[in-house]
């Protein structure tokens, strides 16, 4: 693609713009006074600022970015090994593995380096579209959509690139990790409920939905069973050997990768082709977290060591990050039945004080609870008469003896849930549930008067639920789904252009770097991630980890 | 990243003289309950030597390496497979390669890192 000819879109105008660089300040500064030329940006303006002698830190106006570290210097001396590939891949995760296999099907040698012992990923759900049983005018409505949920700061180039390769993607997936022994289906379109009324009337939208379970199976379990099919097909893995830094030749092309093994030893990886990083969010960086999204101090964390490494490699090697304001997610699917979780019944807040329109979905609750004492914590609350008085809500309701899974305390083995994350109890009093979802009784109890009160008035008049959705909780036993809401995931990163190619600040591709996964910019963009497809995260790493593989191999 | 380790390295090394003191009142006070004895005397009682984890020169940094080395992590995992309510040493997250050192601490008390995700994980950690 020739880049210099063509118009830089708005979103890459407005990353180049906001983002953070090397060149943050120059690139400001040349904007400012002469107003916004986005075309202008593409063109070859001055090259990316030297690095300082002394600064060790990313900057951003001024101010010492402590979470990006300048990479120090390491001696050909201290290189204890050196092996050259085709692609090297950082990160063996939900988008990692799937570039790394597509790259040697594609007929690269390719190294996949992993910081953890195992391939490692979360969740259970992919999607991608069914392109055959769609209609164009269905797909652009939902990309059009997500652009909406995204708050329209996300790419359009991108979301269309999943949208139009997503089901091809999502069944090499589903084929790859049967391969690998893994286990995972096709469900369809069925549980897509988030899409109902987005395309027109008689308009086709439908959609290919891997899921990789019962839990506690996940995809973690399947990426690993898409590792063994790539570890046959050749891919070699290097596990406990976390990049650490790119090695870059004197034009800035990337040719390589240096990494750490636990003996404290640094090994060389080069890559005639390309380095794609995978390396994924960075949740478990404090400092990260605390410049971009502030509101996460309080809320616990559901991954560990994703420490934002791929973000300081790509800003040193010339990188943009997208500007603060990155997309969270934050979930509990599993303390009780995920498809009860958008149901509108009373939710109480730790303290037990009702505090929101419950209609607000689950995905959202984390902005009503940031606090320190609710930390995402909330329960909700229903009474005997759930079945009958809920059974038009959004979702699917578990019976009584369903929801046993789902107790702690009730005795037997746990199938399809992860037994030490759910949530769920069931009392005979107000004041024994309050004890049980750790909620403070004389409060709880007084709040639920309250809100049958409200409820026979048929009037909201606390928080202005519909009165359709006001069904008091009066009759035992009574029921409570603890929630935790914790970050799943960040979703923010760094800007590629549609072939997953690293840009500079002048908007130029840097040769040889790559991204995939959450690390990825340009996917999404509003304060929380949308839910409307479900699995598009998964669905999005498997899908940009398919094609930039390929693409890569093809170099 | 380089520079993180590198500082922590730093830090470590410089605890290692402000607690010498600390560590060698804590070998004096030895008749403590079973569950509040520290590992270095665990380790100290079956003549595993300063030297064995520190190294012999400056006193070294103690990284997972070490541990492996008289530690074999598969064994390991064998011998606490039956351990309710979950096995610390072979798990969904690191197979049998958790860092050891999110768990035991030798001149400290040891923690649980499992119990911050999953409440209900309630292991005693020696
Ligand atoms: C509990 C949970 C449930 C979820 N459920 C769903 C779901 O059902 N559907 C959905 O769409 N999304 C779900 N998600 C989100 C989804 O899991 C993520 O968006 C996705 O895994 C991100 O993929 P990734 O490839 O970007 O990063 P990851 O899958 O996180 O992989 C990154 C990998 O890089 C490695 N790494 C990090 N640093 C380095 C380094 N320096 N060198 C080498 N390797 C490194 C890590 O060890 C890791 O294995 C869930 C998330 C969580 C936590
Ligand atoms: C030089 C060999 C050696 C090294 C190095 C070593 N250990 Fe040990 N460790 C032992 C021996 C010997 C025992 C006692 C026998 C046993 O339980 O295996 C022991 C026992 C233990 C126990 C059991 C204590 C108990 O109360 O039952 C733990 C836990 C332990 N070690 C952790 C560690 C950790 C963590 C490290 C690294 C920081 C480490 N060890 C390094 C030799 C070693
Ligand atoms: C998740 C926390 C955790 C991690 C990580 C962990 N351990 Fe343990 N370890 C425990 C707990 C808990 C026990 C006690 C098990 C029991 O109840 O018998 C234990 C017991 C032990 C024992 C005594 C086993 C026995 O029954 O004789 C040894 C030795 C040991 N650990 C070494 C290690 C080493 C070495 C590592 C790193 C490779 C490690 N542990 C990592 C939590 C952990
Ligand atoms: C089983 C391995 C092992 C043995 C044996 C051991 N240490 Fe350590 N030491 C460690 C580890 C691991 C740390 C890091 C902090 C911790 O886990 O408590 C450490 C930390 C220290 C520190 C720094 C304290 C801190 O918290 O940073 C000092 C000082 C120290 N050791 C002294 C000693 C002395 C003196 C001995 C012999 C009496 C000894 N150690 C024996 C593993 C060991
Ligand atoms: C940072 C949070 C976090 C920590 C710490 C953590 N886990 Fe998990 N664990 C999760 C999440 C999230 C899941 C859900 C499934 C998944 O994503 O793999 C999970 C799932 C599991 C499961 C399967 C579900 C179940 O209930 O049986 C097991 C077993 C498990 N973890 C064991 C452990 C052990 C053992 C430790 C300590 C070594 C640990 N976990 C530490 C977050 C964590």
């Amino acid at each position: 693609m020739s880049k210099e000819s063509k118009e830089i879109d708005q979103y890459t105008a407005s990353v180049l713009q906001n983002g953070i660089s090397r060149r943050t300040f120059l690139t400001r500064a040349a904007v400012g006074s002469s107003g916004l030329a986005f075309a202008s940006l593409g063109m070859g303006s001055a090259s990316a600022a030297p690095i300082q002698v002394g600064t060790e830190y990313g900057e951003i106006g001024g101010a010492t970015l402590g979470f990006l570290p300048k990479p120090k210097p390491i001696a050909d001396k201290d290189i204890a090994t050196t092996q050259t590939f085709d692609v090297v891949v950082v990160g063996a995760g939900a988008s990692g593995v799937p570039a790394a296999l597509s790259a040697r099907e594609s007929g690269a040698s390719v190294a996949c380096l992993q910081k953890q012992a195992i391939p490692v990923s979360q969740g259970n759900t992919g999607s991608g579209i069914d392109l055959k049983n769609s209609d164009k005018s269905a797909i652009e409505s939902l990309v059009s959509r997500l652009m909406a949920d995204n708050a329209h700061r996300s790419h359009p180039g991108l979301l269309r690139q999943w949208a139009y390769n997503s089901g091809e993607a999502v069944n090499w997936v589903i084929d790859r990790v049967k391969q690998g022994g893994g286990q995972i289906v096709d469900q369809g379109t069925k549980p897509q409920h988030g899409i109902r009324g987005i395309a027109d009337e008689g308009d086709r939208l439908n959609f290919v939905t891997s899921f990789c379970g019962p839990k506690p199976y996940t995809t973690g379990d399947a990426i690993r069973a898409l590792a063994k099919t790539a570890e046959k097909a050749g891919v070699k893995f290097f596990f406990n050997t976390p990049a650490q830094q790119l090695i870059q030749d004197e034009s800035g092309k990337v040719i390589g990768v240096i990494a750490q093994t636990r003996d404290g030893k640094y090994h060389k990886y080069l890559a005639k082709k390309g380095v794609i990083l995978s390396s994924g969010d960075y949740q478990n960086n404090k400092a990260m977290c605390d410049f971009f999204i502030p509101e996460l101090k309080n809320f616990e964390r559901k991954q560990m060591d994703r420490t934002g490494d791929g973000f300081a490699m790509a800003y040193w090697a010339g990188g943009v990050i997208e500007p603060v304001g990155h997309t969270k997610m934050l979930h509990d699917f599993d303390a009780g039945p995920a498809s009860m979780c958008d149901m509108p019944f009373l939710a109480v807040n730790r303290k037990g004080e009702r505090f929101v329109n419950e209609k607000v979905e689950m995905s959202l609750m984390n902005n009503y609870l940031k606090d320190e004492q609710n930390a995402g914590h909330y329960s909700q609350v229903f009474d005997s008469d759930y079945m009958t008085q809920a059974k038009d809500w959004p979702g699917h309701l578990y019976s009584p003896e369903e929801l046993k899974v789902y107790m702690p305390e009730e005795p037997g083995e746990k199938k399809g849930v992860y037994p030490s994350l759910t949530n769920t109890y069931s009392a005979n009093t107000l004041e024994e549930l309050a004890v049980k979802l750790e909620c403070d009784p004389k409060t709880f109890v007084a709040n639920v008067n309250r809100y049958n009160e409200l409820c026979k008035k048929g009037k909201d008049e606390d928080f202005g639920k519909p009165a359709s959705k006001m069904v008091p909780v009066l009759k035992p036993p009574f029921y409570g789904i603890h929630r935790r809401m914790r970050v799943s995931t960040i979703c923010s990163g760094i800007l590629v252009n549609e072939n997953h190619q690293v840009l500079d600040a002048d908007g130029k591709e840097i040769p040889g770097l790559f991204i995939v996964g959450n690390l990825g910019a340009g996917f999404y963009g509003g304060v929380d991630y949308p839910l409307t497809v479900f699995g598009l995260s998964l669905g999005r790493c498997y899908t940009f980890g398919y094609l930039a593989g390929k693409y890569v191999a093809k170099l | 990243m380089g520079i993180q380790l590198n500082e922590q390295w730093n830090n470590t090394m410089k605890n290692l003289t402000i607690m010498l003191s600390l560590v060698l009142s804590i070998f004096a006070g030895s008749a403590l309950a079973k569950d509040t004895v520290l590992l270095d005397q665990t380790h100290a009682a079956k003549g595993v030597k300063c030297a064995s984890c520190h190294g012999k020169e400056d006193r070294q940094a103690v990284p997972m390496l070490k541990c492996v080395q008289c530690h074999n992590t598969e064994k390991l995992a064998a011998k606490t497979a039956d351990v309710k309510p979950v096995n610390p040493h072979n798990n969904r997250h690191f197979a049998t390669e958790t860092d050891c050192a999110k768990c035991h601490h030798v001149h400290q008390k040891s923690e649980n890192l499992c119990v911050s995700c999953h409440p209900r994980f309630d292991l005693v950690t020696p």
